[in-house]
């Protein structure tokens, strides 16, 4: 239950109850470990941006021109930074990066008061697990951190950090939740570690490289959202500069429309949580958020004027309601594609229908030459006309039969019930899926012995698709063997009948046992 | 005991292997015989529209009642219709009721969505196609084995 409460949390971000349901969430002690890990991994998301900074003058730039080896370093403080202060175990890192880490900390983030309270509250979390402080206080500070001029600036370096970062971190450790954790990577920014393990666990391997730039790039969306709300002014020219460090990679992130859209609703989720801290700002968010995507679009033009980032964040604002409602139908909408909830379902319909009309072209004769869809349907329609024609017609002339036909409906059903008895028994073998090839078998052993037109009626007419199973073709005898042994054939049908008759569901539902077609062979060869 | 009865007679056992043709064939010829026994041989056009109707229920069967159509012949059957089961009728397939067409040619197709109107049309068309193949099938024997 709290977890579906909680997909409801991170898929609809302007969802007007999350607040409040984020909290007692947080409070409940039943919470799920999934989202005390979302709420773990969040804030040091925010941390990270602060610690980025704090290390950008420790460590000289080491997310712009650091080799490899530096990059280690640093992922190895990341990764025991967020060891530490998450307290989630996952990640065991060595325990030198720990101190190291600590000491870095420590000091960078004392410095600015502000992140000292989200160094607390991070502490707090990584400690007692308490998500509730955590939360309302990483909201109280998440905001004065928004409003900070330079953090565009360390941001983006962030975004390439962390995609390196990331990026290394799961071949570097090996660890067993690689991919549990490259999901955490994934989903710093937000909560979208609920969005759906598989996807992003299969994802994450193949974008790590990119991925966390997208989303620490939507947090940006999300923040700049945010500041709009409070500052519009001083957010745009945080955008602007977010942007134009970002434009290329915007790119990429616009093409992954999904990956994104989830993360962006987290981050758009951010805001209401400061309401804690500002009632008076969440308030301005928060009616904005819940009218929905259009609304949101609607706050989105103030960004959009910077350009790229702004509009695309809108699109993926928009994208991300249509996601829960389709229940993980995972439509990702490619390059250039329209990515709002209508499109999505329109485009999985009509992915439906042309598969449908794969399928039916092959069905129909003729239909492989004629191109649109039109056309295909007109043929469709005919054929599907002409065969009913064609199975009246064939039926009036199997009434306009004469009575030989009837001689050899009688022959081949005859009403005789002496062998029925023996094979009843049988038909109540215990539970078994109806063995189709059982019964063919069986029929094709029925078939054997009687010259009749019949044999080659159903031979004939039944085996032209193909499809027989191998035991059937392999039992059955050339044609050559032609004995009007008429009563054999007969009795075989007549038990097949009789026990369809008789015990109609019983013995169809349970099926035939493989018994039955041996003693159906011991029973009809001998005759031969 | 009628065509329909007998016809009707069992359900698909093995709905996910799609229509047998084998029981269809089964199903179709003991229909056949019955209602060749028991309609008289005067009456040619009741006896057809038995074969037919007969035909269309051991298609039903055959395709079992995880198909909308076949479930749609059935209650068409099962509720004594007076019309046949399915009435081939002109249809006027002028470009905008194409779907229309479809759906009035399937049965139960009425209040079917597009998409899943075309799986249940090539279901059915597969089914159809089996049962003219096993009629034309046993006519032509008959008509070459025949005096």
């Amino acid at each position: 239950m709290e977890n579906e409460r909680f997909f409801g949390v991170n898929w609809q971000s302007m969802d007007a109850r999350m607040p409040p349901e984020m909290n007692s969430g947080a409070a409940a002690a039943d919470q799920l470990p999934n989202s005390f890990l979302n709420l773990g991994w969040e804030q040091p998301m925010h941390h990270d941006a602060h610690f980025e900074s704090a290390l950008s003058s420790l460590v000289s730039s080491p997310s712009s021109n650091t080799p490899a080896g530096n990059d280690s370093v640093i992922i190895g403080e990341l990764i025991g930074r967020l060891g530490s202060i998450c307290n989630s175990g996952e990640v065991s890192p060595p325990s030198r990066y720990q101190s190291a880490n600590n000491s870095c900390y420590s000091t960078p983030l004392n410095s600015p008061p502000k992140l000292n309270l989200s160094s607390m509250d991070h502490q707090q979390q990584g400690r007692g697990g308490v998500p509730v402080p955590g939360n309302q206080m990483a909201a109280g500070n998440f905001s004065p951190f928004a409003a900070d001029p330079g953090f565009a600036e360390r941001a983006a370096r962030f975004s390439c950090f962390g995609a390196r970062g990331y990026a290394g971190l799961g071949g570097q450790f090996g660890l067993p939740e690689a991919g549990k954790l490259s999901r955490v990577s994934s989903c710093q920014s937000l909560k979208a570690v609920l969005m759906g393990a598989s996807d992003n666990g299969k994802e994450v391997p193949v974008l790590e490289p990119e991925r966390p730039e997208t989303e620490t790039r939507s947090k940006f969306g999300g923040e700049a959202e945010f500041g709009n709300s409070q500052e519009a002014s001083s957010v745009s020219d945080r955008v602007t500069a977010v942007g134009a460090e970002n434009n290329a990679r915007k790119r990429k992130a616009a093409s992954k429309g999904k990956a994104k859209g989830a993360p962006l609703s987290s981050s758009n989720k951010n805001p209401p949580k400061p309401s804690d801290g500002e009632n008076s700002d969440a308030k301005r968010c928060k009616p904005a958020e819940t009218d929905g995507a259009d609304k949101d679009a609607a706050v989105k033009p103030k960004t959009e004027e910077k350009g790229d980032v702004g509009r695309k964040q809108g699109e993926e604002g928009n994208a991300k309601p249509p996601e829960p409602p389709k229940d993980y139908i995972h439509v990702r909408a490619r390059r250039g594609q329209a990515t709002d909830s209508h499109s999505l379902a329109e485009r999985v319909r009509r992915e439906k229908i042309s598969e449908r009309m794969k399928l039916l072209q092959d069905l129909v004769p003729g239909c492989n030459k004629v191109t649109g869809k039109a056309l295909m349907l007109d043929e469709i329609i005919n054929y599907v006309q002409s065969l009913q024609r064609q199975v009246e017609f064939l039926s009036m002339k199997l009434a306009a039969l004469n009575p030989q036909l009837d001689f050899n409906m009688e022959a081949l059903l005859p009403k005789d019930v002496s062998l029925c008895i023996l094979f009843n028994p049988l038909g109540q073998l215990p539970q078994q899926v109806y063995p189709l090839d059982m019964a063919s078998t069986a029929f094709s052993y029925a078939q054997q012995p009687q010259g009749t037109p019949l044999q080659s009626i159903v031979t004939n007419s039944l085996d032209v698709q193909g499809s027989l199973n191998p035991l059937e073709s392999s039992l059955r005898r050339p044609p050559t063997m032609q004995l009007p042994r008429l009563d054999g054939f007969a009795d075989a049908t007549s038990q097949l009948g009789n026990l369809w008759e008789d015990d109609l569901q019983y013995v169809v539902q349970m099926g035939l046992g493989q018994s039955q077609g041996t003693a159906f062979s011991s029973q009809s060869m001998p005759v031969e | 005991m009628d065509s329909k009865s007998s016809a009707c007679s069992s359900p698909n056992p093995n709905p996910t292997l799609g229509p047998s043709k084998l029981m269809l064939a089964f199903r179709f010829l003991r229909a056949l015989s019955l209602v060749r026994r028991t309609t008289p041989a005067s009456s040619r056009t009741c006896r057809g529209r038995r074969i037919e109707r007969a035909a269309y229920a051991s298609m039903a069967y055959s395709a079992g009642a995880s198909r909308a159509w076949s479930r749609a012949v059935l209650r068409r059957l099962h509720h004594r219709a007076r019309r046949r089961a399915v009435a081939p009728r002109r249809l006027s397939t002028t470009a905008g009721n194409r779907a229309e067409a479809l759906r009035r040619l399937v049965p139960g197709g009425a209040g079917m969505d597009y998409c899943t109107l075309l799986e249940e049309t090539a279901d059915y068309i597969k089914c159809l196609s089996m049962q003219v193949e096993l009629m034309q099938g046993i006519v032509d024997s008959a008509s070459s084995y025949g005096p």
